[in-house]
């Protein structure tokens, strides 16, 4: 009978060793240790056995189970595993095919620029301001000390609504209200649309500039260089060359252009910069004490630089753009690449 | 303005290349926009000399040449008829390249070897127009480079001048700021003219009766000139600075123009009725012929030269056909006035009349120049025409200008600046600049102001003039200090980023177009007339019809973007704009300019993909973003009203927006006459908001409930409803049962369509139950819910499926 026994374990991890699905399993289960199993049968036999042998036949009997139900144990385990790893398997994907996305939207390059030279000033301590786009004659020249029938009108090609009516022809028109409406300091930044009567490959009639003022006491032209090389560096690269050369505002005095080395050439010569190795970005200078005197400001208290610059430029340099229209045609395959 | 280097080179000695001076001209406020290299790159092209031209054995037209480059002799085959042997004249030598890129090499024309070539004027970009090569003056010497042998080896600077500098509108001017910068001298030679013959008084008169426009006027009188063409080198000066050459005297008088900056007027005596001059406005309506052949009608703001009967200029801006120099003028008189800047802009203007003449005038001229230019003109005139100058000079001058001076404070001067310069740094300063300096005090210095700088009037002008001149680069950077002050940045400037990012966000491009539009665009909306919104600002002077109008909504631009793109194959499209819109308020000065947000949306609800779901955006989509926009800002519960809400949208599928009561904006289906009018085949939902009212009604803080801690518990119910029966109405109907543990109602499915009876549809609402002290029992649950399935039954007649 211990023969059977060990025989029937024999035979038992034989068949164990070669199942490769759970029916297999599950039918030699039901083989070996089934109520009608092998074991079962066997185990018949052992009323027939002396009270001498019986307790030892016993321990084989259980010590056979054991086994059986460990290997049975193991072997399931090994098998569940073996088919989770194969489902794995099945379930591969292609994972260089494109992913599932949600429509993606861009700001505008003019607006991308405008809110970076923002923050830029609002770090400095400049608040935002605005003003109409729609504007008094009286705003945007007379009280910026364009005279009347003066050649520095010629400087801005002006679309009129009516004869004191005008598109306002930079942001300038902004200090005056600003100034009008609160006594120094002041620091703001305006961004805003402008208009000339102008249309060419590079003029657009419609365009965007953003304007600076800082009135304080004891403000200097080298304060208007410190502002305007920090400002520089943070836009365009902490090495970035900046050069300030006399120019004419009627708004300030002294009046200046500001260049910045080219960003496409680094200063070298190419088609961008004309080979001058320059490019003007913007105009600047200290605010004129005829300014003052429009707003009720003492020239004599306080003084004060301001500064304007056109966001489109700045855009292009920026972002390698080299034709002004295609930023007003919105092309959608323009636009996403923001 | 351009200037040319040679010439500077008379009035001022410098060490500097074009490259240096260029740069020296920009950092003073001249910005030196362009250089142009005369005679670059074309010393390969010589003086030679034709030792024998003889017929070519194989063309009639061609001659054989041998030609002394002076070194050795060539051959040279040459199609000219002009020349002779013993001509000197300019040969391109074999390696040469000409303008137009073209490279002279060595050739077989007609069987014969030619080494080079000889070159016309207009070959070496000398002259628009020449006939035959150039023939060259005999003392020019043999093999020397043909550009600098002529003295035309130049670089022209184009200057890009500011208005105000009026002063530098002349070679001198120019000189005088170089100068300046140097700490040189400008070497002004004093014209030196020989009169001849009778005082001018015995055949000419001139008489200001307009003193206001005409303060000064200054003339001479020349006789017995022959008017012919200029010399060389006359036409190669005026030439080089864009200028034409015309005849002798006009030449002249050109050529001081540029080289004083104060323009002259050359009359034909024998045009002068009774020799006479008298200065004065125009009558009103008065017709007047200038010297381009163009009639013009005059009124009285225009300042005229008349003689006795007649305008014979247009003072400061055009001479008059009447009395232009002629091939047979003998007898000139010359003038050289000073009008008044604005009356000279003004008629300038008015007539669309500009001249190099009125671009001096109303920019300001050195009032005490007159008489120097006058005479340098003349002894000009004297030498090239031959003419005799009469003694004397007339000189009308009634009440004399006085000398400006302007006081200047050091300290203010290193205020603004930011420097410590003393006073006689600054002094220095102000005498390189040609400016008379007394010290009247402590620290303060009275500056007088030469006649040729009009721009400074004032302190601030002086110190810009010290700025310049100690160099923008000199002064050192520096940091303001200043008091700190903060405001936090405005609301709407703070939503107005908050917007653009959540549009953005929603998958939006923004675009921005420009603010004009054409009354035709409105009239494509179907707006009625009396909608503010036909009614637009309008520009006096637009640059196209399409342009005439500012625009009064956000959506023709958006649909013609649409259109644009769709033409592009651009279908799937989801744009925004946030712009202003101008709209007329009576009774005010200025228009109103709201803020308004507006967006399209057409084609594919999601991005094209292999697994994307390819349904079209509808107006629940538009909606959707809406909604969202509504969530970010925390407005109050958003009203969507149906029916009569814009011409321009599809009757059934539009909605007016409230909000608390008050339209913030509308959003819909676009119309489809509307969609067929700007041309596009496929439908758009548009969405147009008020931006300042989006902010009135948003929510400065929101209070947040915390959640209960307890599972809601919900229960659907699929019911049948009467079409008309609205969605809001059965949300409605269902929270107005007022059960405090009805947390939320949901609309989760609708069907029309054959299963359904006819004016009927199925509509399946989710409602969730829940409280904060203990989760809800089934029959809890029941109870609320059989309330609402009464409720909605009672009110609305629903039947539940």
């Amino acid at each position: 009978m211990r023969q059977q026994l060990e025989q029937m374990q024999k035979d038992a991890l034989a068949a164990l060793a070669g199942v490769t699905t759970e029916e297999q399993l599950q039918a030699l289960k039901v083989r070996f240790l089934g109520k009608k199993g092998e074991l079962t049968s066997i185990m018949k036999g052992i009323g027939a056995l002396s009270s001498d042998e019986r307790p030892v036949i016993g321990q084989v009997v259980n010590s056979v189970r054991d086994c059986l139900e460990e290997s049975f144990a193991t072997c399931a385990a090994t098998l569940k595993a073996s088919l989770k790893k194969a489902k794995l398997q099945n379930e591969r994907i292609d994972v260089t095919l494109p992913g599932r996305r949600s429509p993606r939207g861009t700001k505008h390059p003019v607006t991308l620029v405008v809110e970076e030279i923002c923050d830029i000033f609002s770090g400095l301590g400049f608040l935002v301001a605005e003003g109409p786009e729609i504007e008094l004659d009286y705003y945007n020249f007379e009280a910026l000390n364009f005279p009347k029938d003066h050649p520095a009108r010629d400087m801005q090609d002006t679309f009129f609504v009516q004869d004191n009516l005008l598109l306002r022809t930079h942001t300038s028109p902004v200090q005056i209200r600003t100034m009008l409406q609160q006594q120094p300091p002041v620091r703001i930044i305006a961004p805003g649309t402008v208009y000339r009567c102008d249309y060419d490959a590079t003029h657009s009639p419609m365009f965007h500039q953003i304007e600076g003022l800082m009135v304080d006491k004891g403000i200097t032209f080298g304060d208007l260089k410190g502002i305007l090389t920090i400002f520089t560096n943070q836009m365009f690269g902490n090495d970035i060359g900046v050069r300030l050369r006399p120019s004419f505002f009627p708004f300030t005095e002294p009046s200046a252009e500001v260049d910045i080395a080219c960003v496409i050439c680094r200063g070298k010569g190419c088609r961008v910069c004309k080979n001058s190795g320059w490019l003007e970005i913007l105009g600047a200078g200290m605010v004129d004490p005829e300014v003052f005197r429009h707003v009720g400001y003492d020239a004599e208290k306080v003084n004060g630089f301001a500064f304007g610059m056109g966001i489109e430029r700045v855009a292009m340099l920026k972002y390698g753009i080299n034709d002004m229209r295609l930023l007003f045609e919105n092309d959608v395959r323009f636009l996403s690449q923001f | 303005m351009k200037v040319s280097y040679n010439w500077l080179k008379e009035f001022v000695d410098f060490d500097l290349s074009p490259h240096e001076l260029s740069n020296l001209l920009t950092m003073l406020g001249l910005e030196v926009d362009a250089i142009e290299q005369l005679g670059e790159g074309l010393d390969d092209v010589i003086v030679a000399l034709v030792e024998e031209r003889a017929q070519h054995p194989n063309a009639d037209k061609l001659s054989l040449c041998r030609v002394n480059n002076g070194t050795e002799i060539l051959s040279i085959v040459c199609g000219a008829q002009n020349f002779r042997s013993g001509d000197k004249v300019a040969l391109a030598q074999i390696g040469a390249v000409l303008p137009g890129d073209f490279k002279i090499k060595r050739s077989k024309i007609r069987g014969e070897e030619s080494f080079g070539m000889l070159c016309s004027e207009k070959e070496l970009g000398l002259a628009e127009e020449s006939a035959g090569i150039m023939v060259l003056d005999a003392d020019l010497p043999l093999g020397a480079p043909v550009f600098q042998a002529l003295g035309l080896k130049d670089t022209i600077f184009e200057i890009g001048l500011t208005p105000n500098r009026a002063d530098c509108l002349s070679i001198i001017g120019v000189a005088r700021e170089i100068a300046a910068k140097l700490g040189k001298k400008v070497r002004y030679n004093r014209p030196d003219v020989k009169e001849e013959g009778s005082d001018i008084s015995k055949v000419a008169s001139v008489r200001i009766d307009d003193a206001d426009l005409c303060p000064r006027y200054t003339a001479r009188y020349i006789s017995g000139c022959s008017i012919a063409q200029s010399p060389r080198w006359l036409v190669n000066r005026l030439q080089a600075l864009g200028q034409r050459s015309i005849n002798n005297v006009v030449d002249v008088t050109n050529y001081v123009l540029l080289e004083y900056g104060h323009p002259l007027h050359a009359f034909d005596y024998r045009q002068l009725s009774g020799g006479k001059i008298i200065v004065r406005r125009a009558g009103e309506g008065e017709t007047f012929t200038t010297l381009d052949g163009q009639e013009r009608v005059l009124n009285h703001s225009d300042l005229t030269i008349r003689d006795d009967e007649r305008p014979v200029a247009l003072a400061g801006i055009m001479g008059g056909e009447n009395s232009e120099i002629a091939d047979d003028t003998s007898d000139i008189l010359l003038e050289s006035a000073y009008f008044n800047p604005s009356a000279i802009r003004l008629t300038s203007k008015r007539l669309g009349l500009h001249t190099e003449s009125s671009h001096r005038f109303e920019r300001g001229t050195d009032i005490n120049i007159l008489t120097v230019a006058l005479d340098r003109a003349a002894s000009l005139i004297a030498e090239l025409a031959g003419g005799k100058v009469a003694r004397g000079t007339i000189d009308v001058y009634p009440s004399q200008i006085p000398e400006k001076t302007v006081t200047a404070r050091i300290s203010r001067v290193n205020e603004i600046l930011g420097l410590s310069l003393d006073e006689e740094q600054i002094a220095a300063i102000f005498t390189r600049l040609e400016f008379g300096v007394e010290r009247v005090g402590e620290g303060v210095l009275r500056v007088a102001i030469p006649s040729f700088r009009v721009d400074i009037e004032r302190e601030i002008d002086l110190i810009e003039e010290v700025a310049r001149l100690h160099g923008f680069e000199n002064i050192p950077l520096s940091m303001p200090v200043a008091q700190v002050f903060s405001d936090r940045i405005p609301r709407n400037q703070q939503l107005e980023r908050e917007l653009k990012n959540l549009l953005v966000g929603e998958g939006f491009n923004e675009v921005i177009n420009f603010s004009f539009a054409s009354h035709a665009d409105l009239l494509k909306l179907k707006l009625p007339e009396s909608d503010k919104r036909s009614a637009a600002v309008s520009l006096l002077n637009p640059l196209v019809d399409e342009h005439a109008v500012m625009r009064t909504t956000l959506l023709p631009a958006l649909l013609q973007t649409t259109a644009r793109n769709f033409s592009l194959r651009n279908f799937n499209l989801r744009l925004f704009e946030m712009r202003r819109v101008y709209l007329i308020r009576p009774g005010e000065e200025l228009p109103d300019e709201p803020l308004h947000v507006a967006g399209i949306m057409s084609g594919l609800r999601h991005p094209e993909g292999w697994n994307q779901s390819k349904e079209s955006v509808d107006f629940f989509d538009a909606k959707g973003v809406i909604e969202a926009v509504a969530d970010k800002f925390k407005l109050p519960a958003l009203t969507f009203v149906q029916g009569g809400v814009e011409p321009f949208y599809h009757p059934g599928k539009a909605a007016a927006i409230l909000c608390n009561n008050e339209l913030i904006g509308t959003i819909g289906e676009i119309h489809p006459d509307v969609q067929e009018a700007f041309e596009l085949d496929k439908p758009v939902c548009y969405f147009e908001l008020d931006f300042a009212k989006l902010v009135d009604q948003s929510a400065v803080t929101s209070v947040i409930t915390a959640p209960s801690r307890f599972p809601d518990t919900y229960r659907d119910i699929a019911m049948l409803a009467a079409d008309e029966t609205s969605a809001s109405a059965i949300i409605e109907c269902i929270t107005s049962t007022n059960i405090d543990k009805l947390r939320s109602v949901e609309i989760f499915d609708l069907y029309k369509g054959d299963k359904i009876p006819e004016g009927q549809k199925s509509i399946a609402v989710r409602v969730r139950y829940g409280s904060f002290d203990s989760t809800l029992t089934d029959e809890e649950v029941n109870k609320f819910h059989q309330k609402v399935i009464n409720t909605l039954t009672a009110k609305l007649g629903v039947t539940q499926r």
